[in-house]
């Protein structure tokens, strides 16, 4: 018995850039269809594109597939043709069970009518009876959170209550299979969380297929990644780091690199050195790093302190160096200065970082200049966490500790 | 253990419209509406709770424009502003029958045209039977329909006319119109998602299709215009129920069961071209 619920085989579709060709072309598709003649599919006319190519896998239940790529990479696409929306123009999807999608949210609300009558409606286009409504419907709403605003016009809600009632509805009709494109990024911590545990809940007997910019979200909840550009798969697999390095490397971090400040500071050369190789941008996790700076700081300027600021992917802060943080403050000679800052073991998750440098009068004072995204690292490992800072620590057995007791104890 | 086995396999390929054939794209979408008929239900009493819900009026807004044009034809009936001819029942209630009766037609018809647009997102964003928003869409034009006649009978009742028992037929008249309307509505609410101008040319036309049917004036007596009525489809019904409500006897048979045929032919042919060809026009709406 197999229990593969979704399967895709060598899948593409084309779309076309023209509103004018498109309306062409749809006038022809419909009257091929209308008279059962086989169109153009495999062929691309004018001012069309591949927004799918060849795309193959296969989802079990119990399994969940996150799929990644830039924007525009065709991931909306693929969620329509697995729901059925709309039809691929190559290649064959099979479908096992009840399908749940929530491609958009809030597709189906009616803004004019209340979160209850919503609820039976959009039950009811997802094939529920009203029945079954009536027997989830408290389920539904205490999921959602609901309860006090459940008789107000759904128009007068907030975006992410929104989502709740959406993302609600479609996790209790129990679907075989469900599709999540991108939704859960507009919910609160809170109701993520919740996300995160119904769709563990249901994945037992489910297959999940989820989109997502969130990296911590895919390394979180799925068991394998797909990974497209431009249509393109580029991995496939169920090494989820592995994929979403690959993701990393795709989308480049902005190359554009900033310089802001009062001015009172220049910073002429920015250098990185990592076990013993000058200029390299490719650290192996867990190794030094140094950062040789050559700096000129206005007179005016008597006490300075440096700041190096390590920026994920999504151009989050995940580490800091700051001078005032170990040991003071530099004092300003008024001529060029050449500082170096060693880092002894850089223990960030294998991945690819941005660098900012900032230097402040004082200790956090005016900021007298800061260079954005001057540099980019690369952490390169055999291992890759879902954390952006894997720490390092001794790890020890029971054998080991009651043979060493006396020497922990020394510890203080 | 969790079964896999007994669950509903469907495949999604670029034939799979081609590999139903012509007879079964059929069976599965009558299928599909009658296991979705409580939501063709909901969708209706949606449409019909939400127009009036941030008025004031309400559902008088149902039957006041009806009102209105009552006012204005009794008035220039009364002062004889147009020449009318010989009309089977008062010039006032039976020019107030046929246009309830064209209103039906042509709201059925723009009610399903716009159908799939005013659904917007969810048209292109979920999987449901999409020909429920289509038939729904009709419920408001007959909801409307049936509170017009609230009027027609007041009018009625003042002329004291009574109409002979064969008008308890009428229903039946009503229902290839209806259906003539809706395969119409089919194929225009499919062309109307990637070509807009469908909906805009067929208010004109309409405005203008009024003119081609004897709703303001009396069944046509002279060639070119019994032409007209003759291949215009709507006419032969229109003129059967106004036969219905006067006489109680159908004149004019063969262009009736000509309507007839033809409306349901359109319903047929207009449901079948809009299962087939939804998928491929969506992507594009």
């Amino acid at each position: 018995m197999s229990d593969t619920l979704i399967t895709v085989e060598n899948v593409s579709k084309k779309f076309c850039k023209s509103l004018k060709s498109s309306m062409v072309n749809g006038v022809k598709d419909a009257i091929y269809e209308t008279l059962q003649l086989p169109g153009k599919n495999d062929a691309l006319r004018k001012d069309e594109f591949w927004a799918i190519q060849d795309v193959s896998f296969e989802v079990k239940h119990g399994e969940c597939l996150g799929i990644i790529g830039p924007n525009g990479a065709g991931k909306s696409t693929l969620l329509k043709m697995l729901n059925g929306i709309i039809l691929p123009d190559k290649g064959k999807i099979t479908i096992r069970g009840k399908v749940g999608a929530l491609i958009e949210v809030g597709a189906g609300f009616h803004p004019m009518l209340t979160g209850r009558e919503n609820v039976y409606i959009n039950g009811a286009i997802l094939g529920l009876s009203k029945k079954e409504i009536d027997r989830k419907f408290d389920d539904i709403v205490s999921f959602a959170e609901l309860e006090d605003f459940i008789d107000m016009p759904v128009k007068h809600y907030s975006s992410g209550m929104y989502v709740r009632l959406g993302f609600a509805i479609a996790v209790q009709m129990e679907p075989d299979i469900l599709i999540l494109d991108e939704v859960l990024a507009v919910g609160d911590i809170r109701f993520r969380a919740n996300c995160f545990n119904a769709i563990h809940g249901i994945m037992k007997k489910t297959a999940v297929i989820l989109v997502s910019h969130s990296m911590p979200q895919i390394s979180r909840i799925c068991s394998g990644v797909m990974v497209l550009n431009k249509g393109i798969p580029c991995y496939c697999g169920s090494d989820v780091t592995r994929g979403i390095d690959e993701y990393h490397s795709l989308s480049a971090t902005p190359s554009i690199s900033l310089i802001a400040g009062s001015g009172k500071a220049t910073i002429h050369d920015i250098q990185l050195e990592s076990d013993g190789r000058y200029d390299s941008d490719t650290i192996a996790y867990p190794g030094s790093l140094s950062i040789l700076l050559d700096v000129t700081v206005d007179p005016s300027v008597r006490f300075f302190g440096i700041g190096i600021a390590f920026l994920g992917p999504d151009l989050q802060p995940v580490a800091h160096c700051h001078s005032a943080f170990h040991g003071g403050q530099f004092t300003n000679t008024g001529r060029r200065m050449r500082i170096v800052v060693n880092i002894n073991s850089l223990s960030l998750n294998p991945g690819i970082y941005s660098v900012n440098v900032g230097i402040q009068a004082d200790k956090l004072g005016e900021i007298l200049i800061r260079h954005i995204n001057c540099k980019t690292i690369r952490v390169t490992g055999d291992f890759c966490g879902f954390a952006p800072v894997q720490l390092q620590g001794a790890w020890l057995t029971e054998d080991y500790l009651s043979t060493h007791r006396r020497q922990l104890a020394a510890y203080p | 253990m969790h079964s896999t086995n007994k669950l509903k396999e469907t495949i999604y390929a670029p034939d799979s419209m081609r590999r139903l054939g012509i007879v079964r794209v059929w069976l599965v979408m009558w299928r599909e509406l009658w296991a979705a008929r409580e939501l063709v239900f909901r969708l209706f009493y949606r449409d019909v709770s939400v127009r009036y819900r941030q008025s004031i009026l309400g559902y008088v807004w149902a039957v006041l424009p009806q009102i209105v044009t009552i006012s204005i034809f009794a008035f220039l009936a009364s002062r004889r502003v147009f020449p009318m001819g010989e009309t089977p029942i008062p010039y006032v209630a039976f020019a107030l029958w046929n246009l309830s009766i064209w209103q039906l037609f042509s709201s059925c018809l723009i009610g399903s045209t716009t159908s799939l647009v005013r659904a917007g997102s969810l048209v292109t964003k979920i999987n449901f039977p999409k020909q429920t928003l289509v038939i729904s869409s009709i419920g408001q034009a007959l909801f409307d329909f049936a509170i017009r006649l609230f009027p027609v009978s007041v009018v009625f009742v003042w002329y004291g006319i009574v109409p002979p028992w064969q008008a308890l037929a009428i229903p039946l008249i009503l229902i290839p119109m209806v259906l003539m309307a809706l395969g119409m509505g089919f194929i225009f609410s499919i062309a109307n998602l990637i070509i807009r101008d469908i909906s805009n040319a067929l208010g004109m036309v309409l405005t203008f299709g009024m003119f081609l049917a004897p709703i303001l004036y009396p069944p046509p007596i002279r060639e070119p215009f019994i032409l007209v009525n003759t291949i215009n489809p709507f006419s032969p019904l229109l003129i059967a129920t106004q036969d219905l409500l006067s006489s109680g006897e159908i004149l004019n048979v063969e262009p009736l069961i000509g309507a007839t045929l033809f409306a349901f032919g359109m319903f047929f042919l207009g449901s079948y071209v809009f299962y087939v060809t939804l998928p491929r026009i969506v992507e594009r709406a």
